[in-house]
């Protein structure tokens, strides 16, 4: 039988490749950025499915968590007492050992976003600049005070207890409002968060809309991520940025074109088990015991807090 | 036995410009098991997309039974519905069927759509996990199964409708050997319980198996032939002539050789 092969595939090696030379790869930025986001997608993916193994938190009915979700928010936003705050902190956080949760890991997390919104974009509020009152710890001091923009500087620049009192507030609501949070989605599986909304009116449409999306989130990823290990597999890096460029934006109309027709193959998928335009969604509406309690103990330390530590 | 899908002198394009099927006629009867065969890109999922009144014709008619299936005659909400839940479609990529937050969400979607009262919907729904042995499977997110558990949830979630009739778009594809076997079984498990079967594949093993009354559809996009199992499965020139089968390499023990071949009915040597 005579072959067809190529005769350079009858050779071993690649001698006439050149060496390529020793600068860095140039797919490292695509590294970072593609596997990170797919794994921050994988996380949040993941994140409800671990919580939902054990734990009492996670016994607890859906609906139950979400009406508490909405009734805390607003006893957050309520309470102006730092003491309150505390309160709730410690609360919330007896909540996140009851959930046998990951500690660290999570309050990692939720310090972070604390820090970012509750403690950076409000640290100049702690200043006499910005809260006038009485300087406890002075930063700086001028020869005379001065005008700046809108601000009027005064002669010593410090912290104010008033301002200290307010950064210290607007930290442990942001702080309190994500670890809330944080502890009803890490301890609920998405599907039964996201019917949970059937509780407070949302359609049903709507949340199979959001079902859907959350879904091709992460067949999306997975074609980005394994798209980028094709990429990878074939480059050594050494390639121009505009022909970098060129090849990525190829991989997003692709994958733009991917989800297109995935859509609408589910929208025949749909259609072809009865959708006539309204979705009907049944949801899971038993309570025990147990939801009446959490559901009790939730609204209990909201009004301790509301009523005996007014502002 | 009655005629229960009926196509006549159906063609059917894309963008008007791009051909699927060109002059189609044929004919399934009820508690019929029948196949259509062809290869890739020849128009077998777009015939069963026309059959279950996803998309329409542009030329000719469908016919379920006895009724033309239009855009117009769908519109009439208790044809739409009757016929929605006579007729059941399990997609070659179970990754587009299944939408719902979760399996059993998935098993109780047909039958609440289909305004079935929601108890009669649980007792389908528990009754179809443990018939497809899929119980475990139960609360669990659709997108954490694997390819096989993806493709027994988009069979339950057909199956709780309880249609009449079941197209099934290339059942085995990108399933394992085990999978395979039991969906082989199912079928025929379904097919002796009076439902019609009407599936599409390109495997002629598929055919041995099933023994459907099957229709050839060719690379020109029509019907080549419809027969029986044995009679298309005898019929060489045909599957050459449609590129079933063809002259590949292949070993038998330490001798290597070439000639036409279909790894499961033909081979002379």
């Amino acid at each position: 039988m005579q072959s067809r092969i190529p005769s350079y595939l009858l050779q071993s090696g690649n001698e006439n490749f050149q060496p390529g030379n020793t600068k860095r790869s140039k797919l490292s930025f695509l590294d970072r950025t593609i596997l990170n986001s797919a794994n921050a997608v994988k996380s949040i993916y993941l994140q409800g499915e671990n919580g939902a193994k054990d734990g009492l938190i996670q016994k607890i009915n859906p609906h139950i968590k979400l009406i508490s979700l909405i009734y805390m928010a607003v006893v957050i936003s309520f309470v102006n007492e730092v003491t309150s705050q505390i309160i709730l902190t410690i609360f919330i956080f007896s909540g996140y050992l009851v959930a046998r949760l990951k500690i660290l890991e999570v309050y990692r997390k939720i310090f972070f976003l604390a820090f970012i919104f509750g403690f950076l974009v409000v640290f100049p509020a702690s200043l006499n600049v910005i809260s006038p009152g009485k300087i406890i710890f002075n930063l700086i001091s001028f020869n005379k005070p001065s005008h700046f923009w809108i601000y009027n500087i005064p002669e010593n620049v410090g912290f104010t207890e008033n301002g200290i009192k307010v950064v210290t507030l607007i930290f442990l609501r942001v702080l309190n409002s994500v670890s809330f949070a944080f502890l009803v989605v890490y301890t609920t599986p998405f599907p039964s968060f996201i019917k949970s909304f059937k509780i407070i009116g949302v359609p049903d449409t709507f949340l199979m809309i959001i079902t859907l999306a959350y879904k091709f989130i992460f067949i999306l990823s997975r074609t980005i991520e394994e798209t980028y290990f094709a990429l990878k597999s074939r480059l050594n890096g050494n390639i121009r940025d505009s022909a970098l460029r060129k090849l990525i934006s190829g991989r997003v109309f692709f994958i733009f074109k991917k989800a297109a027709t995935i859509y609408e193959n589910t929208y025949f998928a749909m259609v072809s088990r009865g959708y006539n335009g309204s979705v009907k969604l049944h949801s899971q509406y038993h309570f025990n015991l147990m939801d009446f309690v959490a559901l009790t103990i939730v609204f209990a330390v909201g009004l301790i807090v509301l009523l005996f530590y007014p502002a | 036995m009655d005629e229960i899908i009926s196509l006549k002198k159906v063609d059917y394009s894309y963008y008007g410009k791009i051909p699927a099927l060109k002059n189609i006629n044929l004919s399934v009867k009820k508690g019929e098991m029948f196949s259509i065969i062809g290869l890739n890109g020849s128009g077998k999922s777009t015939l069963l997309h026309l059959i279950n009144a996803l998309i329409f014709p542009d030329a000719g008619e469908v016919l379920f039974d006895g009724n033309n299936l239009t855009e117009r005659s769908l519109k009439d909400e208790s044809f739409g519905l009757n016929f929605r839940q006579r007729m059941g479609y399990i997609f070659q990529n179970p990754d587009i069927q299944l939408f719902c937050p979760t399996v059993f969400d998935e098993l109780l979607f047909g039958p609440l759509q289909l305004n079935l009262p929601l108890e009669i919907a649980h007792e389908r729904a528990e009754q179809t996990l443990s018939y497809l042995s899929i119980g475990y499977l139960r609360d669990r997110p659709v997108y954490m199964l694997s390819g096989g558990e993806k493709k027994r949830v988009a069979i339950a979630s057909v199956l709780t409708m309880n249609p009449d009739v079941l197209l099934v778009d290339e059942p085995l594809s990108s399933l394992d050997p085990k999978t395979q076997t039991f969906f082989i079984e199912l079928l025929l498990e379904l097919n002796h319980a009076g439902k019609t079967i009407v599936f599409t594949t390109h495997q002629l093993d598929l055919i041995e198996h099933l023994q459907p009354r099957v229709a050839v559809l060719s690379d020109e996009h029509t019907i080549q032939k419809t027969g029986t199992a044995s009679e298309i499965l005898n019929d060489e020139e045909l599957l050459i002539s449609v590129n079933l089968i063809h002259e590949h390499i292949h070993k038998h023990g330490g001798e290597e050789h070439k000639h036409f071949h279909s790894h499961y009915v033909f081979h002379k040597h």
